[in-house]
C-alpha cells in the first residue's frame, strides 16, 4: 500500500501541496491532470528522482521518503519511454539484471520470458533508433518489469502512441493489474480512467481536488473543472426550486428541469452528460422526462459516432451512436426533441 | 547570373577571401619547399625526435587530464552550485590569456620554490626543461578545449536517460559509465582531438617552461632564429603534414562510430 501523507514540494513558481492519498495493493489508480498540473511532478517524487520539502511517502509500511532511488522498487515508464538509445531492445531489458553477478545464461532467460510476455521477443536483437511508439514502449514497459517493482508508475502512457495500438496496451495494462501490480497511471485524457481505473484523482494546479471510484467522480464531480475534466459539456446555471415537495432547476427564468434527489443548494450549475441526452423527431411519451424542442445546429463526427450541438433555447451537446444516427438521420436545422431523465440532471454548489 | 542575387556574390566573394586568406600561405609555404630540403630534413635526427616528443607529451597530456576533466565536465553539466558560473569563468581563462604569460604563471608553480615544483623535486624531479613540464604547460592552455567540448556533450544527453538508469536500479558510478559517458562521446573525442591538436601547437607557454628538449614548434622556431626562413620551412611543412595525418585518422576513427544520438528525439514534449 502506498500512502502519501501531506506532501508538498516547490518546483520553481510551482507549487505541489498538502498532496494526500491512499493507495492499496493491486489498485489500478488514474491521476488526472491538464498538462502542468503537477501529475507528473508527483510520479517523480513517489519514484524518488525528486524529494518532498514536507511530508511522507510510505511504502507497505516503510517510510521511503528519503531512501534512495535505486533501491524504492518503484518502477516509472517515463512519457517519452527514455529508452537507453546506446544499447539494443536485448541491453535495455536487461539493464537491470546485466551485472558481473548474474549469470549470462539467467540474463537471457529472464529477458526473454519478459519480452515473450509482452510480444518483443522478435526485436530484442534490433537498435532502438527505429522502433515503433509501441515497440518502444513495450520495450520500456519490458526493462521496468524485469526489476518486479512493488510499484508501477506510467506517465502518460497513451500519449505517444497510434490510436490503433491503444487498446493493445490498455489490455496489457490490465492484465498487469489483475496479476497483482499495483499502478499509478498519469494521464489528461479522462476516457483513459473511464476504461481502466479502479480509482481515480483529478489534479490540478498541485492539489488533488477529487478522488475516489471512477463512477462516482465523474458522474458527481465536486465542481465544474472536474465535470469538464470529465467530458461534459453541458453547463447551466440554475435556481433550485422546490415545488410542492418536488425538486426543479429553473435556468435563465424559462427553462425549467426536473429533478430526482432530495435536496439542493438554493443556485449553482446543473450539468448533463452528452450521453445522457436523447434525440428523437417524435415527443417522447415519458410524462416524467425532461423534454424540450429545440433545431440542430451543428453535426459533427465523432469517436462515439456524432456530436449533435441542439438549440432549445440553451445550447445542448449531445452524443448519439453512429448506429442511431443511421437509424434517424439527423440534418442541420431540422427540428428535434431533447429528451433526459431527472436522474441524469447533477448538481452543482457555486458556479465554479 | 541571375539566379543569385547581389548579396549572394557578395557572400560568395568575402567567403572565399577568408579562405583563400587560409590557405594561401600554407599553399606558399608546401609550393616554395623542395622535395630534396624536405627529405633530408624529414631523416633528420633532431626534427624526428623533436616531432615524435611533440605527439607523445601532447598525447599523455591530454590523456592524463581528460581522466579528471571529463567527470568534472559532467558535473558542471549537471549540477548548480554556489559561483558555478566564476569556476566557468576560470576553466575559460587560459583561452584569454595571452600564452607566454600563462607559462610566466605555470613557471613560478613548477619551478623549484613553487608549490608543484617543490613537491616533484622532493620526489626527484625537475619540471622545467622537462617533458612533465611540457605536458603540464600544454595541458594548461588546452585544457579548456575539452573541458568545454565534454561538458557541451553530456548537456546534449536527456537527464530523464540518467534518471530512468537510477529508476532501474543503477549506481551513480554505473550511470555515468553507462549512460552518460557513452551518449556523450562523439562530443568528448572531438574535445579530446582539440586538445590534443592545441597541445601539439603550443609554442609561447611551452617555451618558457623548457626550451629543450625542444618540441616541433620551439624547434622550427629555433631554426628560423638561427637560420632563417629556408632553414625553418621544411620543418614547418613536415610538421604540418604529421599533424594533418594525425588528425585526420583520428577524426576518421572516431567518425566510424555512428551517432547513436540526436537531441531532437529527446526533447521534452
Amino acid at each position: 500500500m502506498l500512502i502519501l501523507k501531506n506532501i508538498s514540494k516547490k518546483l520553481g513558481d510551482f507549487h505541489i501541496t498538502d498532496i494526500d492519498l491512499e493507495i492499496s495493493e493491486g489498485t489500478y489508480y488514474v491521476l488526472l491532470g491538464r498538462s502542468g498540473s503537477g501529475k507528473t511532478q508527483l510520479l517523480e517524487l513517489i519514484a524518488g528522482l525528486n524529494r518532498p520539502d514536507s511530508g511522507e511517502i510510505w511504502l507497505d509500511g516503510e517510510n521511503i521518503t528519503e531512501k534512495r532511488i535505486q533501491s524504492r522498487s518503484v518502477g516509472l515508464v517515463f512519457q517519452d519511454y527514455a529508452i537507453f538509445p546506446n544499447m539494443t531492445v536485448f541491453g535495455n531489458i536487461a539493464y537491470s539484471i546485466n551485472s558481473r553477478n548474474v549469470e549470462k545464461n539467467i540474463v537471457k532467460e529472464r529477458v526473454g520470458k519478459v519480452a515473450e510476455e509482452l510480444n518483443i521477443s522478435h526485436l530484442l536483437g534490433r537498435n532502438t533508433q527505429h522502433l515503433s511508439g509501441g515497440e518502444l514502449q513495450r520495450v520500456a514497459l519490458a526493462r521496468t518489469l524485469i526489476t518486479s517493482p512493488r510499484l508501477l508508475l506510467l506517465d502518460e502512457p497513451m500519449a505517444s502512441i497510434d490510436a490503433s495500438l491503444k487498446d493493445g496496451i490498455k489490455r496489457l495494462l490490465r492484465r498487469l493489474n489483475r496479476q497483482g501490480l499495483t499502478i499509478i497511471h498519469v494521464t489528461h485524457d479522462y476516457r483513459e480512467a473511464v476504461s481502466l481505473a479502479s480509482r481515480v484523482g483529478v489534479i490540478h494546479n498541485g492539489r488533488i481536488i477529487q478522488e475516489g471510484h471512477p463512477d462516482v467522480v465523474f458522474r458527481k464531480p465536486v465542481n465544474k473543472f472536474v465535470a469538464r475534466y470529465s467530458g461534459i459539456r453541458n453547463f447551466f446555471r440554475v435556481e433550485f426550486v422546490n415545488e410542492n415537495g418536488e425538486w426543479k432547476a429553473v435556468c435563465n427564468n424559462r427553462m425549467v428541469f426536473n429533478l430526482s434527489e432530495n435536496s439542493y443548494p438554493s443556485e449553482g450549475l446543473l450539468i448533463l452528460r452528452s450521453d445522457d441526452i436523447k434525440l428523437s423527431y417524435q415527443m417522447p411519451s415519458l410524462s416524467s422526462c425532461n423534454c424540450f424542442k429545440g433545431i440542430v445546429r451543428e453535426i459533427l463526427p465523432s469517436e462515439y459516432g456524432m456530436e449533435i450541438t441542439v438549440d432549445a433555447g440553451e445550447i445542448f451537446y449531445v452524443d448519439i451512436s453512429a448506429d442511431t444516427f443511421r437509424q434517424e438521420p439527423l440534418t442541420e436545422l431540422s427540428e428535434v426533441w431533447l429528451s433526459f431523465k431527472p436522474e441524469a440532471g447533477i448538481a452543482l454548489h457555486g458556479t465554479v | 547570373m541571375n539566379k543569385y542575387g547581389p548579396f549572394n556574390w557578395i557572400l560568395l566573394v568575402l567567403s572565399s577571401l577568408v579562405l583563400l586568406f587560409l590557405v594561401a600561405p600554407l599553399l606558399g609555404l608546401f609550393l616554395q619547399t623542395g622535395s630534396s630540403e624536405f627529405f633530408e630534413t624529414a631523416k633528420d635526427k633532431e626534427v624526428q625526435q623533436s616531432i615524435w616528443l611533440t605527439i607523445w607529451v601532447a598525447f599523455t597530456a591530454t590523456f592524463f587530464f581528460s581522466i579528471a576533466a571529463i567527470p568534472f565536465a559532467w558535473l558542471l553539466a549537471r549540477k548548480s552550485f554556489p559561483l558555478k558560473s566564476v569556476v566557468q569563468g576560470i576553466i575559460d581563462l587560459p583561452v584569454v590569456l595571452p600564452h607566454t604569460a600563462a607559462g610566466i604563471a605555470l613557471l613560478g608553480f613548477i619551478s623549484r620554490d613553487g608549490l608543484l615544483g617543490k613537491a616533484a623535486s622532493a620526489a626527484g624531479l625537475s619540471l622545467v626543461n622537462n617533458p612533465a613540464g611540457i605536458a603540464l604547460a600544454m595541458a594548461f592552455v588546452s585544457l579548456p578545449f575539452l573541458f568545454n567540448s565534454a561538458r557541451d556533450g553530456f548537456e546534449a544527453v536527456p537527464e530523464r536517460l540518467e534518471k530512468a538508469a537510477l529508476n532501474l536500479g543503477a549506481s551513480r558510478s554505473r550511470v555515468f559509465f553507462t549512460i552518460s559517458l557513452p551518449l556523450a562521446w562523439r562530443s568528448i573525442i572531438t574535445g579530446f582531438v582539440m586538445m590534443f591538436a592545441r597541445g601539439m601547437s603550443e609554442f609561447g607557454a611551452v617555451v618558457i617552461i623548457a626550451y629543450h628538449p625542444m618540441i616541433a614548434p620551439v624547434m622550427i622556431y629555433d631554426r628560423f632564429s638561427s637560420f632563417g626562413l629556408s632553414y625553418a620551412r621544411p620543418a614547418a611543412v613536415l610538421f604540418i603534414i604529421v599533424a594533418l595525418v594525425i588528425f585526420t585518422l583520428l577524426r576518421l576513427l572516431s567518425e566510424r562510430r555512428k551517432p547513436v544520438f540526436t537531441k531532437s528525439e529527446y526533447v521534452d514534449s
